[in-house]
């Protein structure tokens, strides 16, 4: 997976960091993809998880209903040809608010990931490159982040913010930022030592240049895999916090805050609290089974390098 | 002989495992003497009576205090109020000075003392002070209250008021507090109050329950039960659940006609279903704008659909809103509720400026009950166009934040004295208007119909008084100060075995009242 982009200079120098770099695997990704295929979980979780994310994009063609549309005299009907899944408490489809459900677990899931990825790869790559006190401070400060739960602190933070999609991404991004400081750091302190980014210092190139351009792809995998993994616990949290009602406002249909809502039916009616329970269990597992699956065929030890 | 002597053991043995089981039947016919109660809440907020709002705090101080005179347990009519501290009481020729004569040896909970004219005085002044009271706009017309005796007490009014007794029963600030209580305690009776009611606090479990024991000295004689836990159990299922496993004995339910039918079907239990409704109104604050234009808030009139309220919530739990003031008080009249029409709303959107719709935030809370309302009439405004960005937030931080005027439109749901002259005081005075030093409920700083309301109150001709009232009301609804939503009666259960003692019809304190004759069977 991690291919070290060619180095670029001229003479002696350029031979050396080019005798140095991690050598470009040729055929990386058919390895990879070999290795993925061993595990035939890997490819249902991805599976699994394409049908969701499609779910969710069509779910304007694929809903019967508008997942908003209240219908009094239809409420709390169990599910049958009319609606599959049935209707909640103010008599809304229960699928439809499913499909359309799973936009806000993915969007936050993604986003909170995506920006934890950024801003906590940033900090491990900086953090490693630079060393010393810097080092020092950045990780203890990362500890103390990671020293709380993920949904304690997203917990707080929402709490502060106030319950909207921008501060459940912020708030589930934060927790997730020291996992992938620490995940990007490790190997930064290792290929930092490494003969071609010595020589990229000798040509002249900028940190930013040396952190970004030659280090940053030699971490990309495990931060990639560690993305993955961390994309479930980001859907897990986003329905506890909507579940605790800390998510999004209603009406909008979360899969946490449906199951919130149907808690105070659930002796009458306990498929509202079932079908997105299902959803959150179905992503979960999905995203499981993608990172493991990742994870393995990235794993040195598992590849019997 | 071998026969009859097994014949004699046996008879012998069935004698003595009969004695045993008689023994043991009489212990277990023992009845209980600790009620377990579970409430939709997180906490309570604040106990002393002349602070308390929520309904989770009105129902157990009605189990702590006593007023000069009360409404007869299970009743909320006027006309059977009864003697409570006072014995007796008369009034002068011209109705402004009212004298009343105390029961003695009353005494107050936690070894406070005998209730004497100074508690009184003392009580009633607190209430009528808005730095010491919630609901001090009650008692303007209060000149002075006097000691005459240690047990007589007087009361000067400024002008006669529609009902002098209703400002003096156990009621909001009618509810008698010690002096030295409130003196000693500090901040601490929000939380550990004194009264003379048949239960006293004795421990507050944050989060968890409030407990309370019997008051052994109460002045009608010792409560038959001697433990209450009032158990904080927001989630309704829960404290279903609670219910169905034998933990809890009453139950505070929900408006819901499903919630009233399962628990109808569950053995050994009777569903309570009284008065008041409680009112649901939807105020509007017509100074902010989108609001302040007349057309904005006529067509948020126009959206609202109170039938299919009704259907939500169930017709055994619920009835639709006719006017600005609950229906059955005297003075209210049927005005306000506009019919439900999303085209003439959109119609007056557009002549608003506001052809594309538009969105007003609004504070609520997570009660459910109320969460479900609120959802209800979301998705009604939404069908006109208008987006209710909703704020959810914890019960007491949204009476916290509505007293702060921070949400245009608040979804306000009360019950209070049956009388207009409470009501359209509370919530439509300008005196009333949230955050202003005599601030009580008036979330829509409406106060056109000061004048009317004002001279109702002492206007002594009862039909002049109507009228007053009836333009009070017209004007209100005519400027949409308010929607009329729907009213929602009082629903709780119990478990067969607990005898309330009275028969429920009505209850001030919107939940069933503990006392000295409530018991298990």
């Amino acid at each position: 997976m991690s291919a070290a982009p060619a180095p670029t200079g001229n003479g002696a120098e350029a031979a050396a960091i080019a005798e140095d770099s991690p050598a470009p695997r040729r055929g990386g990704l058919a390895r990879l993809v070999g290795l993925f295929n061993a595990n035939w979980t890997s490819w249902a979780g991805l599976a699994m998880l394409v049908v969701i994310v499609l779910m969710a994009i069509f779910a304007p063609l694929l809903a019967p209903y508008d997942p908003l549309d209240q219908s009094i005299l239809n409420r709390l009907k169990p599910p049958s040809a009319d609606f599959l899944m049935g209707t909640d408490a103010f008599g809304r489809d229960v699928l439809s608010r499913v499909l359309y459900g799973a936009r806000i677990s993915l969007i936050v899931a993604i986003a909170a990931i995506g920006l934890a990825m950024v801003a906590g790869g940033t900090i491990g790559l900086v953090s490693g490159y630079v060393g010393g006190r810097f080092d020092v401070a950045m990780m203890q400060a990362m500890d103390v982040l990671m020293s709380f739960p993920s949904l304690i602190l997203g917990l707080v933070i929402v709490a502060l913010l106030g319950p909207e999609l921008r501060n459940l991404i912020v708030a589930i991004s934060l927790t997730a930022v020291p996992p992938f400081a620490r995940i990007a750091r490790a190997p930064t302190l290792a290929v930092k030592e490494r003969a071609f980014v010595e020589a990229g210092r000798a040509l002249g190139f900028s940190h930013a240049r040396i952190i970004f351009v030659h280090i940053l792809p030699n971490v990309m995998s495990e931060v990639v895999v560690m993305g993955t993994l961390w994309l479930a616990t980001a859907v897990r949290v986003e329905a506890s916090l909507s579940f605790i009602g800390l998510g999004v406002k209603p009406p909008t249909p979360t899969w946490g805050g449906m199951m919130r809502d149907a808690f105070e039916n659930i002796l009458d009616a306990p498929w509202i609290a079932i079908y997105p329970g299902l959803a959150i269990l179905a992503l979960v597992f999905a995203l499981n089974l993608l990172g493991d699956g990742l994870r393995d065929a990235t794993d040195p030890k598992l590849r019997g390098e | 002989m071998t026969s009859t002597r097994t014949a004699s053991r046996t008879g012998l043995a069935a004698l003595a495992l009969a004695a045993a089981l008689a023994v043991a039947g009489s212990a277990n016919a023992q009845p209980r003497t600790m009620l377990n109660v579970g409430m939709a809440a997180q906490d309570i907020s604040r106990l002393d009576p002349h602070y308390s709002t929520t309904t989770i705090d009105k129902v157990v101080v009605g189990w702590m205090f006593s007023g000069l005179v009360r409404f007869r347990p299970g009743s909320i009519s006027p006309a059977e109020i009864e003697p409570d501290l006072a014995e007796r009481w008369e009034s002068s020729p011209d109705g402004k000075t009212w004298t009343f004569h105390l029961r003695r040896g009353v005494q107050f909970h936690r070894n406070f003392g005998e209730v004497t004219a100074e508690d009184i005085v003392f009580s009633l002044t607190k209430a009528a002070d808005a730095r010491r009271s919630g609901f001090a706009a009650d008692y303007r017309a209060f000149e002075a209250v006097e000691v005459v005796d240690p047990y007589t007490v007087r009361i000067r009014l400024k002008e006669v008021v529609p009902s002098l007794l209703g400002l003096v029963t156990n009621y909001h600030g009618g509810n008698i507090v010690s002096r030295r209580a409130v003196e000693q305690l500090g901040d601490r009776f929000l939380r550990e109050p004194v009264g003379t009611g048949p239960f006293q606090v004795t421990e507050h479990r944050a989060r968890q329950s409030l407990e309370l024991a019997a008051h052994e000295g109460y002045f009608r004689g010792r409560p038959q039960i001697q433990r209450v836990s009032y158990r904080f159990i927001p989630s309704d299922a829960s404290r279903d659940l609670a219910y169905q496993n034998g933990e809890i004995d009453l139950i505070y339910g929900r408006q819901d006609q499903s919630w009233a039918n399962r628990m109808k079907a569950l053995p050994n239990t009777s569903v309570m279903v009284f008065d008041p409704a409680e009112l649901g109104l939807l105020h509007m604050n017509i100074t902010r704008a989108p609001l302040n234009d007349i057309r904005v808030r006529q067509a948020i009139a126009h959206a609202a659909n109170r039938e299919e309220l009704i259907q939500f919530h169930g017709v055994d739990v619920s009835r639709a809103g006719t006017g600005l003031l609950p229906r059955g008080y005297l003075g209210g009249i049927e005005v306000g509720a506009v019919p439900h029409n999303i085209e003439r709303a959109r119609q007056l959107l557009r002549e608003a400026g506001f052809p594309n719709g538009l969105t007003i935030k609004t504070i609520t809370t997570q009660l459910p009950s109320m969460l479900a309302t609120m959802q209800v009439v979301q998705a009604q405004l939404r069908r006109a166009g208008i987006t209710l960005d909703m704020e959810v937030v914890e019960h007491a931080t949204f009476h916290a934040q509505i007293r702060q005027d921070l949400s245009p439109i608040v979804f306000y749901s009360a019950a209070r004295f049956p009388v207009a002259d409470t009501w359209l005081t509370q919530m439509f005075h300008s005196r009333s208007i949230v955050k202003t030093p005599t601030a009580v409920t008036n979330f829509s700083h409406c106060g056109m119909a000061d004048a009317e309301i004002d001279a109702a109150r002492v206007e002594t001709n009862p039909q002049r008084q109507l009228e007053l009232w009836a333009t009070a009301q017209r004007k209100l609804a005519e400027a949409v100060c308010a929607v009329p939503l729907r009213e929602g009666l009082q629903i709780w259960a119990r478990r067969n075995s607990v005898e309330l003692g009275y028969q429920l019809n009505g209850a001030m304190s919107l939940g069933p009242l503990l006392t000295e004759q409530t018991r298990f069977r």
